[in-house]
């Protein structure tokens, strides 16, 4: 049956500042993605808008559609924003009694956070952000609990009455409470937590209190407080927000439960406990979308670049896994989340290009033109040079097409603006300056990846590099040129793979807990087994946690896959790994050391074997445990084979492109006409609305049967 | 052929090829002085033939090493267990050329530019090639500071970088270690007052062949500290570091070719030459600009318990700078009229000046990534030798090098802020910076049982300098690291066993001003879970070691609190009150109310100890400095005083007293400036001032007088007799500006004071078969 076979099952949302993008996907694979005005005040409308319009592609309606889904996931950047802007709850902070100043001062590294290195070192550009909890609604208790756990000073119980009335008085609509060393026992908080609970119950109101070690028990009390106030501050609001998605969604007859991308790469509920995790969504689907590929792919190892108008995000996928960092910062703001690792560098598509007055070495960024495009669009008011100008200039990229030919982009303009900031200074023709910068730029990014890579141990011969994003196949032959990647892929769909990607993501909760284990390199068998036990018993409690979040979605606990980790360092040592354990519990001795090599093997990848420090003891700081139930994922198209020569309609002509210092004509193709099997030379250009992917002279590349293009160096 | 083999056959037949050209290392940095001084461009560089005709592709290198160097020193961090090393930052990794000069630099202490290349040169002239010999994979380690280092906690682990058999260039990491096994505990310590009590000193000496530590060094270097723990992972920090630096040379070598490596690598520091050049230029005003730091020294005090009696003397350092610029662009520093070196850990190898103040510079004026050895050439340097900070004798300790360093810095910073003032750049003047202290440093058996020291670094996060168009930041940087950071309070309890008890803005630390400094802040610590337990305090207490601009008033200036006998163990048992938060008003002292009334406290202005015992639930006051301010407090928006009342940044007293504010404070304690009033009040303190003013003729006169009479303290006329110990210039000048009579002298001896060391003095030159190296004009 037609309805059968080509029901569409999977939606991905990818909700940006200005676009709101919606991805449908077919049980054939087949694919569409709608756009629509991002609508702040009501993001439900801005979606069904966008699913309008993809699904309009097929002649099919939302009603129609919705009911027939399996599975949604939304990522967002409505949390973010709330945060950036500040417009959450009116939170009060209850603390230790002589700290109520430490949430407003900040760390210190909070002034420069998020900076380009040259500003990071340039003092008076920095800057600390308004708190989210002014020190006005911020009450101290007396209490401390030491390093190692042990309550010094007990928690004097009048005083969070006290605390609590206060802070009621202040207006709070939320409280939340951090207490120093929470992490290491937990006894005090939750002793404050309860009492603050009763004494609003006797009150007669009703407010949520948050403790930071039901969150985010870790170490570092300016990430565990930072986001444990998130919580309380832009999470309920953005889970209003959601819950007015996921009904309008149900208006529509949807019959799956709206699920949420979150930091550590999985999804959540919308109606999960922990909300903080979504602070930042959209770039991580590049990376499950990446996995999900490499999978169909069979490559276990993928280095996930996705370049936009204002950076460029890498990272790894090794052995079929991400990284996760567990003290990241977001918005200014250190965290206590886990992160999908990835790194940044502020350079993209649309990064100013500038000459150092002093040095007279070419700059790029760290400031961007953004959707403003460059002084090619006579309507940006810009007059400073973008890449994209050098990129117009040199026939990479169509001036009548922009973004579908929604701008028109003027070729003299941009000569004559990098003729006079870049190429004259220099003593270079135009064409010569523009594909500096160009090479400039690539060098920095295949540079940056090659670090990356290199940095985790691996050598990029053991890697496929995955190339998307909206500017990301402009690049992907310049900054993977040389590197000796094993195969480079750009997906047809790279504009809205963040969508895409989401789509893939497992239902999938992690916790977290510190633990404090430390063992001697030749313990007995008997400390070994004692700290197998402590650590089992962590993941047995954190199982429990995981398991709650699932049975509020209606999963029964035996249908839940759980997947221990844990963070080990060297005695002393301040900075962890992440390992995914090698046992799947641990009792004895013998898991103990399967425990300690599986630390030792990727420590001597990352740092060198020569900084391997066994001598020092063995020490777990954290216990992991992620739960993941099956969901449905989007299928990938498989075409039939269309063979090598690319069908006539395909051909669009040909376009001067400049590179190598001379001009060449590059065939253009039209990237939807393509079919698989299709394969073409360089020089060429291969256009389509959203993205247009470059293969020089020199380079090669072929469409497979999931319409994914393989880019090939030939020598 | 093993390596030691090769090493023997080079001591007997042609060590001197190691560059492949026939020269020894010495006679090819000869060639490279002669042709710099000769031309005034780094090694006769007049063009820049490889940027100059390929812009593009000298920037790819450029780019491909500066990011390779960052990447190593974010990677290796990651090894380190120290918070100095991996919270604070407190490492650098540094590539040089053949000859120690540096081309590029990771971010990181900056001021290692030229600390590891002074160690270089110190091996070339000395001949290290021809014994201990220079070979691939071996590792030198340095922290000298009698040959350029800045204090001995800064451990500097050094590789030679070869290609085909050939010395290309070196590579050198440096991590400020957490303890150095001085007299006393601490990376920085007070006990001692002589190098032969700063701790272990190494001497470039090699310590590792083949990539690997050699045990004899291993052994000793562990046991020479009281921190092995620490130790052992800075070095394989710092080794991991170079290593990664020394593989990303080989790569680039492999891609672009040896030829274009080099030519990069001379021609990168002639290009940093010419931007500092260019930046002076572009920024500043040329002209004479004048200024002078200050700080106290108080060794008299029965706290500061030292071994020699001619170190009880209280002090004080004297930084006199005269900053020409020229309008060519460059530029002279000179401190002609520095006081001399004394018997203490404050003083500083001329290198730690020329080399450390880019850590300074590139916040302000140079923040760029293109910091090498181009800027010191840019430079002249006047360090009057026998001055604090350019020794004239092989004894001096450095420990503390910094105790005046970031004054008299700070000193420059002004001198910047005015040039650029001068030339309209308001966003970019600081009114200085803070004197980065207290140093919480320590020592005994910790809360693990063992043997430790303490030395905690929430001194880099002091307040700044206003600027011209806004208020200094509030706890945030220090001079020698622009990327402060107080650290978690739960990272800083794993490393010492004290319990905090507060963390908070410290109230009017921040110089007032229409612009006032950002304020330091204080953190309460008691003493908990440890044994034998010693601290100590270090800073300036009874000076102002930085002043505010153009009105603006310097910060404070700092004092200790520490209790003993608290009594807190009973009082926290019972539930009665604790010194718990901030010491808001010392004139009016609010801890010693919750404390036993029989407490033993001592709250002064003595912010220079020793080593004291401290038992479980004693306490101590960490107070981090603030910065100073900018322009006429009265010029100050009466809304930013009502919001420093708000918050605490400001004692109501001297909002009224300073600022002349007048106010309202409401039932729940929130402040109101009243506007209008406040204008009224401030055109009275106006009068107020005009009728106290004297004419400044009248006034040198009465001052005049005061010299010629001696009325001043004795620290005051030690200081001055010191600098005119060492400069007749700068005693000459003095009279002439105070037009004293010819025969008016002031020398030590009439001072009754210890004058140990004022007239004999021997240098580490006279030491037999000892080359220095002198960088600067002396």
């Amino acid at each position: 049956m037609e309805t059968h076979t080509n029901s569409v099952q999977v939606m991905g949302i990818d909700a940006g500042g200005t676009m709101t993008d919606t991805f449908f996907v077919r049980a054939d694979g087949r694919f569409v993605v709608g756009k629509a005005q991002s609508n702040p005040a009501d993001e439900s409308l801005a979606i069904y808008n966008s699913s309008v319009d993809a699904l309009a592609h097929w002649s099919r309606g939302v009603d129609d559609v919705y009911p027939e889904l399996v599975t949604c996931v939304y990522s967002g950047t409505a949390m973010l924003n709330r945060i950036l802007m500040r417009k959450g709850l009116r939170v009060g902070l209850i603390c230790n009694r002589g700290f109520e100043q430490i949430h407003s001062m900040g760390r210190a590294l909070q002034s420069y956070l998020g900076y380009a290195l040259e500003d990071r070192i340039h003092l008076n550009t920095h800057r600390y952000d308004e708190p989210l909890v002014p020190v006005s609604r911020t009450r101290g208790v007396t209490e401390r609990t030491d390093v190692q756990g042990k309550v010094v000073i007990p928690l004097r119980e009048d005083e969070v009455r006290q605390a609590t009335r206060e802070l009621l008085e202040e207006g709070a609509q939320a409280i939340v409470i951090c207490l120093l060393q929470s992490h290491k026992n937990e006894t005090s908080e939750q002793q404050a937590r309860d009492i603050a609970k009763a004494e609003l119950a006797k009150l007669g109101v009703e407010i949520p209190v948050f403790a930071s070690v039901d969150y985010y028990p870790s170490r570092k009390e300016s990430h565990r407080m930072n986001t444990t106030i998130l919580e309380a501050y832009g999470a309920e609001p953005s889970r209003q927000t959601l819950k007015l998605v996921n009904d309008r969604f149900k208006k529509h007859g949807a019959k799956f439960d709206l699920r949420v991308m979150a930091t550590h790469g999985g999804t959540i509920s919308w109606k999960a406990k922990e909300l903080a995790r979504t602070i930042v969504s959209g770039p991580i689907g590049g990376v499950i979308g990446s996995k999900l590929l490499g999978e169909a792919l069979g490559d276990e190892n993928i280095a996930c670049s996705d370049i936009g108008g204002t950076s460029f995000d890498v990272a790894l996928i090794t052995k079929g896994s991400f990284a996760i960092k567990s003290d990241p910062d977001m918005a200014r703001l250190v965290l206590s989340l886990p992160l999908v690792a990835m790194d940044s560098v502020g350079a993209g598509a649309g990064s100013f290009v500038r000459l150092d007055p002093y040095s007279k070495s070419i700059k790029l960024g760290p400031d961007s033109a953004g959707y403003r495009v460059g002084t090619c669009w006579p309507d940006s008011g810009l007059d400073t040079v973008t890449v994209s100008d050098c990129h117009v200039v040199l026939g990479y990229l169509n001036p009548d097409n922009f973004l579908g030919g929604a701008i028109k982009l003027d070729v003299e303009r941009a000569r004559q603006h990098i003729k006079a900031q870049i190429a004259d200074p220099l003593g270079l023709s135009v064409e010569d300056a523009a594909a500096g910068v160009i090479e400039l730029l690539d060098l920095t990014l295949s540079e940056y990846l090659r670090a990356n890579i290199s940095a985790k141990g691996y050598n990029p011969a053991e890697f496929t590099c995955f190339s998307y994003g909206g500017a990301g196949p402009v690049h992907t032959y310049g900054y993977t040129e040389g590197v000796g990647f094993k195969d480079v892929v750009v997906p047809a769909w790279a504009a809205g793979f963040s969508a895409f990607g989401c789509a893939c993501a497992d239902f999938e909760y992690r916790y977290d807990k510190s633990v404090d284990l430390g063992v001697a390199q030749f313990a007995s068998d008997d400390q070994k087994a004692a700290a197998c036990k402590t650590l089992q018993e962590a993941w047995a409690e954190l199982a429990l946690k995981v398991i709650d979040e699932f049975v509020i979605n209606g999963f029964k606990p035996e249908d839940v896959m759980l997947i221990p980790g844990y963070k080990m360092q060297y005695m002393g040592q301040l900075n962890d790994l992440e390992i995914v354990s090698p046992v799947t519990s641990a009792q004895t001795a013998a898991d103990w050391d399967q425990i300690v090599e599986a630390f030792e093997n990727t420590y001597g990848r990352v740092y060198a074997s020569s900084a391997r420090s066994p001598e020092l003891g063995f020490s777990i700081t954290g216990a992991i445990l992620r739960g993941t139930v099956a969901t449905q994922k989007p299928v990938l198209p498989e075409d039939p084979d269309a063979g090598p020569t690319p069908p006539a309609e395909a051909k669009l002509g040909a376009r001067p492109f400049y590179r190598h210092k001379k001009w060449v004509d590059a065939t253009l193709w039209k990237m939807e006409a393509l079919k698989a099997g299709n394969h073409i030379v360089g020089p060429s250009i291969i256009e389509s609305d959203a993205t247009t992917f470059v293969v020089p002279d020199g380079f090669e590349t072929t469409i497979d049967k999931h319409r994914l293009f393989h880019l090939k160096e030939v020598k | 052929m093993n390596m030691q083999d090769k090493n023997f056959a080079g001591m007997a037949t042609n060590y001197g090829d190691l560059l492949g050209n026939g020269l020894t290392l010495k006679q090819f940095r000869d060639g490279i002085i002669e042709r710099t001084e000769a031309t005034g461009h780094y090694n006769g560089l007049e063009k820049l033939a490889f940027r100059d005709s390929d812009p593009i592709g000298y920037e790819k290198l450029f780019s491909k090493l500066r990011g390779g160097l960052v990447h190593a020193r974010e990677t290796a961090k990651k090894i380190a267990a120290s918070p100095i090393v991996e919270q604070e930052g407190e490492l650098c990794f540094t590539l040089y050329n053949a000859v120690g000069d540096c081309v590029l630099t990771s971010t990181g202490i900056i001021i290692h530019v030229g600390t590891m290349g002074a160690a270089i040169k110190y091996m070339i002239e000395n001949n290290w090639e021809g014994n201990p010999g220079i070979n691939p994979g071996d590792m030198f380690t340095n922290n000298d500071c009698a040959i350029g280092n800045v204090h001995p906690c800064d451990i500097a682990t050094i590789v030679p970088i070869f290609w085909e058999g050939k010395l290309i260039g070196w590579v050198g990491g440096v991590t400020h270690v957490i303890d150095t096994g001085a007299v006393t505990p601490g990376s920085m310590s007070t006990g001692q007052v002589q190098r032969f009590g700063d701790g272990y000193m190494i001497t470039c000496r090699k310590t590792g062949v083949n990539d690997t530590p050699l045990r004899d060094w291993l052994h000793e270097s562990q046991r020479s500290v009281r921190t092995p723990k620490y130790w052992i992972l800075d070095e394989r920090t710092r080794i991991a570091g170079c290593h990664m630096i020394r593989d990303l040379v080989e790569e680039v070598i492999r891609a672009d070719g040896l030829e274009a490596y080099e030519k990069f690598a001379y021609e990168v520091i002639e290009e940093g030459r010419r931007g500092l050049i260019s930046r002076i230029k572009a920024m500043t005003l040329p002209g004479k600009y004048r200024k002078v730091s200050f700080v106290d020294v108080p060794y008299k005090h029965p706290d500061v318990q030292v071994s020699s009696a001619f170190a009880k003397l209280d002090s004080i350092m004297h930084s006199p700078c005269e900053m020409t610029i020229r309008g060519d662009g460059s530029w002279k520093l000179d401190f002609e009229g520095a006081s001399r070196w004394g018997w203490h850990t404050f003083n500083a190898h001329q290198v730690a000046f020329t080399s450390g103040i880019w850590v300074m510079m590139c916040q302000t004026l140079v923040p760029t990534q293109r910091i090498n050895d181009g800027a010191y050439l840019a430079t002249d340097f006047h360090l009057p030798k026998g001055a604090w900070c350019n020794p004239d004798d092989r004894r001096t300790g450095h420990a503390y090098a910094w105790h005046f360093l970031v004054s008299g810095w700070a000193a420059l910073w002004r001198g910047l802020g005015q040039a650029y003032f001068s030339r309209g750049y308001l966003e970019e003047v600081n009114a200085g910076n803070a004197n980065t202290s207290n140093w919480l440093q320590g020592g005994g058996i910790n809360q693990e049982g063992e043997i430790h020291a303490v030395n905690s670094f929430e001194a880099s996060s002091c307040g700044t300098g206003a600027c011209a168009v806004k208020d200094g930041l509030n706890h945030a940087a220090a001079i020698w690291n622009p990327e402060g950071d107080m650290g978690d309070i739960e990272i800083w309890e794993m490393a010492e066993p004290l319990l905090y008890l507060g963390r908070n803005v410290k109230a009017n630390s921040g110089g007032y001003g229409k612009y006032r400094g950002g304020c330091g802040f204080e953190t309460l610590r008691m003493v908990w879970n440890a044994q034998d337990w010693t601290m100590f305090f270090m800073g300036n207490g009874f000076m102002n070691s930085d002043w505010g601009m153009m009105g603006g008033y310097p910060s404070a200036t700092g004092y200790r609190f520490e209790a003993h006998k608290t009594g807190l163990k009973e009082r926290i048992a019972i539930g009665d009150s604790l010194p718990l938060g901030a010491d808001l008003d010392p004139t009016h002292p609010d801890y010693e109310r919750h404390i036993d009334a029989t407490a033993h406290v001592k709250r002064d202005k003595q912010c220079i100890t020793t080593e004291d015992c401290y038992e479980n639930h004693d306490l101590y006051l960490n107070y981090l400095r603030g910065g100073p301010g900018f322009g006429d407090p009265l010029d100050r928006e009466p809304k930013a005083i009502e919001d420093d009342l708000n918050q605490k940044f400001l004692l109501p007293d001297y909002a009224g007293k300073v600022y002349g504010a007048i106010f309202t404070i409401d039932a729940k304690g929130v402040f109101t400036v009243d506007a209008a009033k406040t204008q009224a009040r401030r055109a009275e303190i106006r009068n107020e001032r005009v009728a106290r003013a004297v004419p400044t003729r009248e006034w040198m006169k009465e001052e005049r007088q005061r010299i010629l009479d001696k009325h001043a303290s004795v620290q005051v006329r030690h200081m001055f007799a010191t600098s005119f110990g060492l400069s007749e210039k700068f005693k000459s000048d003095f009279k002439s500006f105070w037009d004293l009579p010819v025969d008016w002298d002031l020398r030590e001896e009439e001072l009754g004071v210890p004058s140990y060391g004022s007239k004999h003095r021997m240098d580490l030159s006279l030491l037999p078969d000892v080359h220095t190296v002198v960088q600067v004009e002396e």
